[in-house]
């Protein structure tokens, strides 16, 4: 049996709560909030334990084997140092730090004290993905995948949180070195940091403010981003995109590799082979359509049978679920980490560079798109200049 | 006669004199800027309007149009801050707390509701000023366990201990955001009234509410067409809770606030289908819709969460119970009654919801 504190009572920690129930093996002994009245909150809507204002509290009293750090990211470093200095596991939410260089700190605390971390990267881990990955595991790709499209972009308009980030000039995430990006790019930027073979990639990135935005008479948020990255060893490229502007908006992956490709809809839970047939004349446009469909229809009977076996739940929420088991496996039997050290520090990596760069943007740069000029992109991907025309 | 044309309240005792401060929370809502108007058009010269917007909100701003010479100080800022809380307590007489958490999720609603009304608690009670902290709250806090089929909601009825049960955050955020402030009364000597109005109808509330049915799949599932609507038309709900900051001797005191002539709520489905658009509705007995929210409930639970248990049977009792609803106690205490009555308050609210249609 892990036993599982929390500290932070936000939104966060309701999912985590949620999931931690429906996992037989843990039990919530704590939960923690400098804020009473949200530790409260949560312990009497079922979260079992005590509650706590003070984490070193929670942790003399309860003593944890892991802590779920669902803070505001400017507490994580603090926080994950605390915990690991502690003698426990820390799963710290997304971003994971504020930096990588507090990224690298927070890894090397815990490799020296022999504690385990994750970051909450739990969109690495929806059914969708989990196919994926499976499929690249088999070869499917044909070998490491030649370029990587990660699109994780988000929707202002009705959500509540938005609405909050957008409506007080105060908000936390406005305080992040990334704003808004910083919050919520992680999960699409560490799809990519999976693929890739360099710890120090070519980064490349735009940042600007949607007109929608701009019209509501916001200027300082950039909320649209375009990334190139690229291996130094030319092996794969990425491209990156969040954007609010998109409708409807996508939550994508697109694998291509040298034999096979892969496209992941998140959204949908639907993941697609792209084969690579080539069919004479007009069947071209007859059979692989008829291959879709049938793919599609896959797709379908296996969400509905998920579904029907009451594993299907929320992607994110599942996702969530998937890593904390895996997270918990690892604490337990010394199982391989379910994010790679490697991986978590090359995301934060490149985070630091696209919100460098971004910040770098002049603010009239920022607010209309311009594009990098071509000779820098093919410095960037080494691809040939053919492929970059249009 | 005041300079924007007004006679000041000078007819019975009141709380506050038209030169002392009044702070508004949530002034820029849809009841919010309806109090603003309400107090100015008393006579109340020195409003603190708090909002979280960086610029004066379109409605707030109308409201305060007809009032050119109205001392009113916009505030925008979060009460999730305390030293904003200190600048917005400073000095104020009467405080009406309308602000809110509309949110989907428990924490979202204990954050802006709770931890907010706290914190200005905190201000207030520091400041040591105010006469009167009017906390307007809702009648989503009151249980109808054990109130017979087609009895009287009243304020004498329970206040629901197990809320969080029914899956309803705003419910759950507004009970407790009632107890911190019984709290304050009983441990920090508040002044302190409760204000609970039912479902605030008006001109920006373009949607069927949600107590009339549930419209999903596109068709509209009408539940508890007998029962009785507990609406309040926003002008006279707006009356209500500025005359509860105003009245002297009612410390302590919940009122709920409904209009006169409350329509069924098949009454009121017909007549938005004839005066704003047809829609195709589908009448669910009580018999059907508590085998569902119990399966629903009890799937729920099986399925750990796979479907959350918005639909239960605590839900379906509150829309098919068929209540009845008082506001003789804020007759009588208040002196209020609604202006507008609920044949003119609907017709003001199919008409701009007619309108809304037709813009969008």
């Amino acid at each position: 049996m892990i036993k599982a504190a929390i500290v932070g009572c936000g939104k966060m920690a309701d999912q985590h709560v949620a999931q931690l129930r429906r996992i037989p093996d843990a039990a919530i002994v704590g939960v923690c909030d400098v804020e009473p009245i949200m530790a409260k909150q949560l312990h009497e809507r079922g979260a079992a334990g005590a509650w706590f204002t003070a984490v070193g509290d929670m942790i003399r009293a309860t003593r944890p084997d892991v802590v779920h750090v669902t803070t505001p990211p400017q507490s994580h470093f603090e926080l994950g140092t605390l915990v690991l200095n502690s003698g426990c596991h820390a799963y710290i939410e997304k971003p994971f730090t504020l930096t990588a260089a507090e990224a690298e700190e927070l890894v090397a605390l815990a490799t020296r004290v022999g504690r385990h971390v994750t970051p909450g990267h739990n969109a690495l881990f929806t059914h969708a993905m989990v196919e994926m990955r499976r499929l690249v595991a088999t070869g499917f790709l044909g070998g490491p995948p030649t370029h990587v499209e990660s699109m994780y972009c988000y929707e202002l308009g009705a959500d509540p949180y938005a609405s909050a980030v957008l409506g007080d000039g105060a908000h936390w995430v406005r305080r992040l070195p990334g704003s808004l990006l910083q919050n919520i790019i992680s999960h699409g930027v560490s799809r990519i940091a999976e693929y890739l073979a360099d710890d120090r990639p070519i980064v490349k990135a735009h940042g600007f403010t949607s007109p929608a935005l701009r019209a509501s008479g916001e200027r300082g948020l950039i909320d649209e981003a375009r990334v190139i990255i690229a291996d130094r060893a030319g092996t794969t490229t990425a491209y990156f995109t969040f954007s609010t502007s998109m409708k409807p908006v996508p939550h994508q992956l697109r694998l291509y590799g040298p034999k096979r490709s892969l496209l992941v809809d998140d959204d949908h839970q639907i993941v697609i082979r792209l084969e690579n047939h080539e069919y004479k004349s007009y069947y071209r446009y007859f059979i692989p359509p008829l291959g879709f469909a049938g793919q599609h229809l896959k797709n379908l009977a296996r969400n509905v049978a998920r579904f029907a076996r009451n594993d299907f739940h929320m992607p994110f929420d599942a996702g969530l679920k998937r890593l904390i088991e895996a997270f918990y496996r690892t604490i337990s039997t010394g199982a391989p980490p379910p994010i790679p050290y490697r991986d978590v520090l090359l995301t934060a990596r490149i985070m630091d560079d696209i919100f460098a760069q971004i910040a770098e943007t002049p603010q009239d740069a920022a607010s209309a798109p311009a594009l990098p000029s071509c000779t820098e992109m093919r410095a960037v991907s080494r691809m040939p200049a053919r492929c970059l025309r249009t | 006669m005041n300079s924007d044309g007004n006679r000041p309240e000078q007819d019975t005792a009141r709380l506050a004199s038209a030169d002392e401060t009044l702070l508004i929370t949530g002034a820029s809502g849809f009841v919010g800027r309806r109090v603003v108007t309400a107090l100015l058009s008393r006579g109340y010269r020195r409003l603190r309007c708090l909002t979280r917007h960086n610029r004066t909100p379109a409605g707030l701003q109308a409201a305060l149009e007809p009032f050119p010479n109205a001392n009113v100080e916009v505030l925008a800022g979060n009460l999730l801050d305390p030293a904003y809380c200190r600048r917005a307590a400073r000095g104020v007489a009467v405080v009406y707390h309308l602000a809110a958490g509309i949110d989907k999720t428990f924490p979202g609603c204990i954050l802006n509701s709770v931890v907010t009304t706290r914190n200005l608690l905190d201000a207030i009670v520091n400041d040591g000023g105010v006469r009167r902290f009017v906390n307007v709250s809702s009648f989503a806090v009151y249980s109808n366990e054990r109130i017979r089929w087609g009895g009287v909601l009243d304020e004498s009825c329970m206040v629901d201990t197990k809320v969080a049960d029914r899956h309803d955050p705003y419910a759950y955020g507004k009970a407790r955001q009632d107890d911190v402030v019984e709290e304050y009364g009983r441990g920090r000597g508040l002044p302190f009234v409760i204000v609970r109005p039912g479902i605030v109808i008006g001109p920006g509330k373009a949607r069927i509410p949600g107590r009339v049915g549930i419209d999903t799949f596109g068709v509209f599932l009408h539940l508890g067409g007998g029962s009785r609507m507990p609406f309040t038309y926003v002008d006279n709900c707006a009356d209500a809770i500025a005359l509860a900051g105003l009245i002297p001797g009612i410390d302590g005191e919940v009122f709920n606030i409904v209009d006169d002539d409350l329509p069924r709520s098949r009454e009121y489905l017909r007549e938005y289908k004839r005066r704003v658009r047809r829609i195709a509705s589908i009448p669910v007995p009580y018999s059907a819709f508590m085998a569902f929210s119990y399966l629903w409930e009890k799937y729920s639970k099986y399925s750990e969460g796979q479907l959350p248990p918005v639909f239960n049977r605590r839900i379906c009792e509150i829309y098919f119970k068929g209540h009845r609803y008082s506001n003789a106690k804020a007759k009588t205490l208040l002196g209020w009654t609604p202006r507008v009555t609920m044949r003119e308050g609907l017709e003001r609210t199919f008409a701009a919801s007619r309108q809304t249609g037709r813009d969008s």
